[in-house]
């Protein structure tokens, strides 16, 4: 009575096919992933040690550690959360709880996904203009953090305002009904209920701080630095420009020195996400809903 | 909810103190801001290496970026020393002056390079234009009976083209100044990774030629004199064909400062021109200001 006619067997094969054709697709977007890591452990892996990030670099920066650029690229990361972190949240929290849906919200919210879309090395000249010129902070961790803080505000806006906007309307009407201020709804139970989202952006955000290069270079990244910054006002080295440095700028570089500190670099970016998957299946063990 | 901020507090807590742990050795150090010449950029960061040894309370920042980059932040104020491979712009001083400050000029050193063939081989001399037909892209020049030698030796007459590898600041001044900024390389060259290794290689290669950090010149080995355009002089390098311009394939490399330097800044740039400071940047292959004995 069901028979197979021609055409049931034909849309059969381009089903076939186009199920390949998506896996193949899925492959090939692991096979690059796979290979950058497969290489930096195989030719990076020799050159960790204990020595490799613990010391200064020495002989023109092709022996030696990497410390000073370790613990810069900490500062960078640290003290561009510190900048953008609040304000982020603030933004997001306005735009998603307080802003009527009107023509200047829907503005706003069109900037911020144009911003970021803007290139890095634009940043990098904003950076320098507004932040080492304009406000005289120099070359300095202040500067190329804040550089990189405006660089990735719409990474921290996007994530906790979409985060915020998965907490159920009904939460809030509850709690609104029960004779709650929007804030105190904010405080007792949208942020509570959206913290897994928030933190989500702020590890994004630590990744694509720790990897910039382009903003950092004008604005407070040093070539080489002999000492470990002792404030904010301080220039720095950074991993992602002593990557770029060792491999294009010194000649005579040891080979496994470059795949080391980008090994290191990596290692850092893939334990700040293993660290925030691991909080958000905690935190969404604790859901009530 | 009280306990995972708790517990994401602890954690901001211990990473504040591992940050300041590792960050809080040592007293307060001054700082010199140094930027500019890629050309000069290693050298810079082997005087700061250096020289953090011989000063330990002062720290000299390194940053590269290009000449104009250092002299641009060096008339803004926002660094204390420029490095650079040229001489201030017209332009460049009256907008110093312009901010208040006479910008004062140091010469650290010389970018001088050599020809180099076997002891053996008969050249004398060469002409730029011989240098950029034998190592730019569509040159003629591939055999030692086009310069009208005979090398002893080199029974098959080919030229062994050695050349640096395409990162080093020898191998771009050395395009700049043969080639010109547009021309490339020609392929087939032997890239060595280093300034002596050019030297070594031609010192025992009878059909070889290379160029090379005068700095590296040896016993063994032999430099043509190098003849710009067809009528003028034949000039062998040297560090004082070097300093009166007269050699074409050279050029002095500069230190510029807002006004005359004071303090730290002063010593600094004193310790650079010291025999010491000299000695570094002869380890690098470029020629230092006047004799000095490195061995």
């Amino acid at each position: 009575m069901f028979e197979a006619t021609a055409r049931n067997r034909r849309n059969r094969k381009v089903e076939g096919l186009l199920r390949l054709l998506f896996l193949w697709m899925t492959c090939m977007l692991i096979l690059p992933v796979a290979l950058i890591l497969g290489v930096l452990v195989v030719r990076g892996g020799p050159a960790i040690s204990w020595e490799f990030l613990f010391t200064q670099p020495l002989d023109n920066m092709t022996a030696g550690g990497i410390l000073p650029a370790l613990v810069g690229t900490v500062w960078l990361v640290v003290v561009a959360l510190i900048a953008s972190v609040p304000v982020g949240v603030a933004a997001a929290l306005y735009l998603s709880e307080y802003a009527p849906d009107n023509r200047l919200t829907r503005a706003i919210n069109l900037a911020i996904i144009n911003l970021a879309g803007v290139p890095s090395i634009v940043h990098a000249l904003f950076g320098l203009g507004a932040f080492v010129i304009f406000f005289r902070f120099g070359t300095s961790i202040l500067a190329a953090s804040l550089t990189l803080a405006v660089m990735t505000l719409p990474v921290v806006i996007v994530a906790t305002r979409e985060s915020l906007q998965t907490v159920p309307l009904a939460f809030r009407e509850a709690c609104w009904n029960m004779g709650a201020t929007r804030w105190q709804t904010i405080r007792k139970i949208v942020l509570p209920n959206a913290i897994s989202g928030i933190l989500t952006g702020v590890i994004l955000e630590v990744s694509r701080t720790s990897g910039e290069t382009a903003p950092i270079m004008f604005t407070g990244a040093a070539f080489f630095l002999p000492f470990l910054p002792q404030g904010v006002l301080d220039q720095t080295m950074a991993m992602s420009l002593h990557l770029f440095v060792i491999s294009t700028q010194v000649p005579d570089v040891p080979e496994h020195m470059p795949f080391g500190v980008a090994l290191v670099l990596i290692s850092m970016v893939l334990a700040m996400n293993g660290l925030s998957i691991a909080f958000r299946v905690y935190l969404r063990g604790r859901k009530k809903w | 909810m009280k306990t995972t901020k708790t517990a994401f507090a602890s954690c901001l807590l211990a990473l504040a103190a591992a940050v300041t742990a590792a960050c809080g050795g040592g007293g307060s150090r001054s700082v010199i801001q140094n930027k500019g010449s890629d050309t000069l950029v290693n050298v810079a960061q082997a005087w700061a290496e250096e020289y953090a040894a011989v000063a330990p309370g002062i720290a000299v920042a390194v940053t590269g970026g290009g000449s104009g980059t250092g002299i641009a932040a060096m008339i803004n104020g926002t660094v204390d020393i420029a490095n650079s491979s040229r001489k201030m712009k017209d332009s460049e001083l009256d907008l110093a002056r312009g901010n208040g400050a006479e910008p004062i000029e140091f010469v650290v050193g010389y970018d001088a390079l050599a020809v180099y063939v076997h002891p053996d081989n008969p050249l004398d001399e060469v002409s730029l234009e011989q240098l950029a037909s034998l190592y730019g892209e569509g040159g003629e020049i591939e055999s030692w009976s086009q310069f009208g030698v005979e090398v002893p030796g080199c029974g098959s007459d080919e030229i062994v083209r050695v050349s640096r590898q395409n990162n080093s600041g020898t191998y771009v001044y050395f395009r700049e100044a043969v080639l010109g900024d547009r021309r490339d390389f020609r392929l087939g060259s032997r890239d060595m990774h280093g300034s002596k290794d050019v030297v070594d290689l031609v010192e025992n290669t009878p059909c070889a030629i290379g160029y090379s950090g005068l700095a590296y010149a040896t016993d063994h080995v032999k430099m043509p004199c190098v003849r710009t355009g067809e009528g003028g002089d034949c000039v062998s390098p040297s560090v004082e064909t070097a300093i009166d311009g007269s050699y074409p394939i050279a050029r002095p490399l500069f230190m510029y400062t807002a006004g005359e330097p004071q303090g730290a800044i002063r010593e600094y740039i004193g310790w650079v021109l010291s025999d010491e400071g000299q000695c570094i940047i002869y380890d690098k292959g470029y020629a230092p200001r006047g004799d000095v004995d490195c061995s």
